[in-house]
């Protein structure tokens, strides 16, 4: 009888999570408290007889979440000093670019999230094993290219075309790392090279792909044909019968929402995660466990690159249903920041994606109302990731100057990946 | 085969210089850098960084030669962050290199528009250093070979003269000696009572002077305006270089050549008839496919400095 109550109301919360999570990503900002709700409700449940066990989790969580906010804030006064000295007035555009960026085009930081989501976790889930797979940008055009082909030139029921155009894009994409993984475990050659190189030739090639798929038409010059309606994913202005849902959206935030849990699943909760996180922490460690380091190397950087895929599959399906000759489009080199903020964690990402496509989203706005240029934002970004990722510096100004004694005691020498 | 012959014209071998010079210039700073224990995947950023200043110091005082030299001031301060970054904060090297590209890229961009108010690309600079190309007197005359190396711009010299001096640098060198031991067995370094950090600092002090040739050799000697992402990954072909080379100043040198020469070669390949059946754009990629198969074959026989790519500790008592 307990034991269904609390399955109930577990139920429940998931239902309050899922409803709060599409509602709030379909711009209706009431989802959010629904979300929230939803999951103090799980939190309840879990910990209801242990209190100890309650405040430890928060505690953790807030110690997680310390040096990404610090490294925030120390970025937004630095931002700051740099808009002064240029002349504009650092309150008003901060405002602006956070109105702009999570109030008013929340739809396109929700679009922006998408593939960086995707890609952030590509590079993130190698950071597991101590790999960096630089070149994510390359295996995103393979899967770009695949989609759209299959989405041209293959006449089958949606449903059907879109798990074929899934599945086959994810694997070209993972098979476009063979070369590299294998030059890896084989000579050793250091896969940040490799992958770049990758990146380059796919980058050289792609309008060679746009070309072959009707990119030669004179209106539509450096963009393919479009791809059949049946291969577009849903809507979620069709799967919410409300108002106001920018017509953009679609389903694939939710794909890469869940893909994002089963990355986490797949590193925390499986013995394939397991060996790769041993793999990551100590090589020789794991090799003395048995544990077959370059099968796990070879593996990692498989996934890798199909998840690299995704993120092109889903921008194709859901937003463009088009190959575009883009070579200023910055996913795959995005998808770097956001894996190294969240350093590496599947679930940081969802966040960290989402700053990063708001802070994108909310410079377009800035540079629409005012007359900043929305470079500044690039400057943001870089400097919110080193200040973020260089966590070693708050504990070299604390030994240097003795500011704080207690409040960075806790930041180790451990690096992100 | 007429064909084929005239492709191998005095043209061919000066786009070669003209492509290969700053790579080379770049894998000699990796080669540098990495000699010294620090891996350095930021060269792509400090190049763009000093492109940059290069056309602002030309523009700001109409002399191309003070332009080259605030373009290396630039890239030796961006370097001053990533040896910051890995050898005091012990930020991972490879993820500082990336940061620091990310940080150079939108730099770059920002100060573009606060100081000549254009997106995209500066203006033209007045003078380029492509205008004081100068011919060495009696070597310049020596048919075929005086045109391809005697009858240059001034940092092509710069750069041969550069392979020279690091090679004795690193090898003849009390130096230099130091700067690889601190690369490959850093505490016998400190032992001696000679700072591994300070060591650390000088190598990536030179790749950030070296890479701030390559940059300023971009802007304004074969090009004469800054644009957002002038260095098009040659960054990242300079380290391939620099291991098919490996991790020697002449090994670099010809490595970043082959890649140089086959840069120049595709471009006269796509405009043979013969040719036209496949699409310009696979010969784009050649140069990076044969950067893979260099590394591919290069890397197992060639050995990275031991100590390259780690982090080091001391704890001082003093």
């Amino acid at each position: 009888m307990k034991n269904l109550t609390t399955f109930l109301i577990n139920l429940l919360s998931a239902i309050i999570i899922t409803l709060g999570v599409i509602l709030y990503l379909s711009s209706h900002f009431i989802g959010l408290p629904m979300l929230i709700v939803g999951i103090g409700f799980i939190y309840l449940i879990q910990y209801k007889n242990n209190k100890k066990k309650a405040i430890q989790s928060l505690k953790s969580l807030g110690k997680a979440l310390f040096i990404p906010f610090i490294g925030l804030v120390v970025s937004l006064i630095i931002v700051s000093i740099i808009l002064i000295s240029t002349g504009y007035n650092p309150l008003m555009t901060l405002k602006t670019l956070i109105y702009g960026g999570f109030i008013k085009s929340w739809h396109s930081t929700v679009l922006n999230a998408t593939p960086l989501i995707f890609t952030g976790l590509a590079i993130g889930f190698a950071f597991n094993a101590g790999l960096f797979n630089i070149g994510a940008q390359g295996q995103y055009y393979v899967g770009t290219a695949v989609a759209t082909a299959i989405g041209i030139y293959l006449p089958m029921p949606s449903i059907i075309l879109i798990v074929i155009a899934y599945v086959v894009s994810m694997l070209l994409s993972a098979s476009y790392n063979i070369i590299p993984a294998y030059l890896k475990i084989k000579t050793g050659a250091h896969e940040v090279i490799t992958t770049m190189m990758f990146a380059q030739i796919a980058s050289s090639l792609s309008g060679w792909w746009v070309n072959l798929m009707g990119g030669e038409d004179p209106v539509h010059k450096y963009k393919t044909d479009k791809i059949s309606t049946d291969a577009w994913l849903m809507k979620l202005k069709d799967l919410v019968p409300l108002d106001h849902i920018n017509y953009r959206l679609n389903v694939g935030i939710l794909v890469a929402i869940l893909t994002a849990f089963v990355c986490y699943f797949i590193l925390y909760k499986t013995t394939l995660g397991f060996k790769i996180r041993a793999v990551g922490h100590n090589k020789d460690g794991a090799k003395a466990q048995g544990i077959k380091v370059n099968k796990i190397i070879f593996v990692t950087l498989l996934i890798s690159g199909a998840l690299a895929g995704m993120s092109g599959v889903t921008q194709v399906l859901g937003l463009e249903h088009r190959m575009t000759y883009d070579l200023s489009s910055s996913y795959g080199w995005d998808g770097i920041s956001v894996a190294l903020l969240a350093s590496g964690n599947p679930i940081g990402i969802i966040f960290s994606a989402f700053l990063w496509g708001g802070i994108d989203s909310g410079g377009q706005y800035l540079e629409r109302v005012t007359d900043i240029h929305k470079s500044i934002v690039e400057i943001m970004k870089g400097l919110i990731l080193f200040f973020v990722v260089a966590r070693y510096i708050y504990l070299y100004i604390n030994t240097k100057f003795g500011i704080t004694k207690k409040l960075f005691k806790n930041i180790s020498h451990s690096h992100t990946p | 085969m007429n064909e084929i012959l005239s492709l191998f014209d005095t043209q061919l071998f000066t786009t070669t210089i003209d492509f290969s010079t700053p790579i080379v210039l770049a894998a000699i700073g990796g080669v540098l850098c990495e000699r010294g224990g620090i891996v350095n995947i930021g060269l792509e950023g400090f190049m763009n960084f000093s492109a940059f200043f290069a056309v602002v110091g030309t523009i700001a005082t109409g002399n191309p030669w003070i332009g080259l030299v605030s373009g290396v001031i630039a890239g030796m301060i961006f370097s001053l962050i990533h040896g910051f970054a890995t050898i005091h904060l012990h930020l991972d090297h490879v993820v500082s290199g990336a940061v620091i590209n990310i940080l150079s890229a939108g730099l770059t961009q920002y100060l573009l528009l606060i100081i000549y108010h254009t997106a995209g690309q500066t203006a033209s600079v007045p003078l380029s250093l492509h205008d004081m190309k100068y011919a060495i007197p009696i070597l310049s005359s020596i048919p075929y070979v005086g045109e391809i190396f005697f009858n240059q711009t001034p940092i092509v010299y710069i750069m041969m003269i550069s392979v020279v001096i690091f090679t004795i640098f690193l090898n003849r060198t009390k130096l230099g000696l130091h700067l690889k031991v601190s690369g490959e067995h850093p505490m016998a370094l400190e032992t001696l009572g000679i700072s591994v950090f300070k060591m650390r600092y000088l190598g990536v002090i030179l790749s950030g002077l070296l890479c701030g040739l390559a940059g300023s050799y971009l802007s304004i000697e074969t090009g004469s305006s800054y644009s957002e992402n002038m260095t098009s990954g040659r960054g990242f072909i300079a380290l391939a270089a620099v291991i098919a080379g490996r991790w020697s100043p002449i090994g670099a040198l010809v490595a970043s050549v082959v890649f140089g020469f086959i840069n120049a070669l595709q471009y006269k390949l796509q405009i043979i008839p013969a040719l036209k059946f496949f699409p310009t754009e696979i010969f784009s990629a050649l140069p990076y496919i044969l950067s893979i198969l260099a590394i591919a074959f290069a890397v197992k026989k060639s050995r990275p400095p031991k100590a390259s790519g780690e982090d080091f500790i001391v704890e001082r008592i003093d």
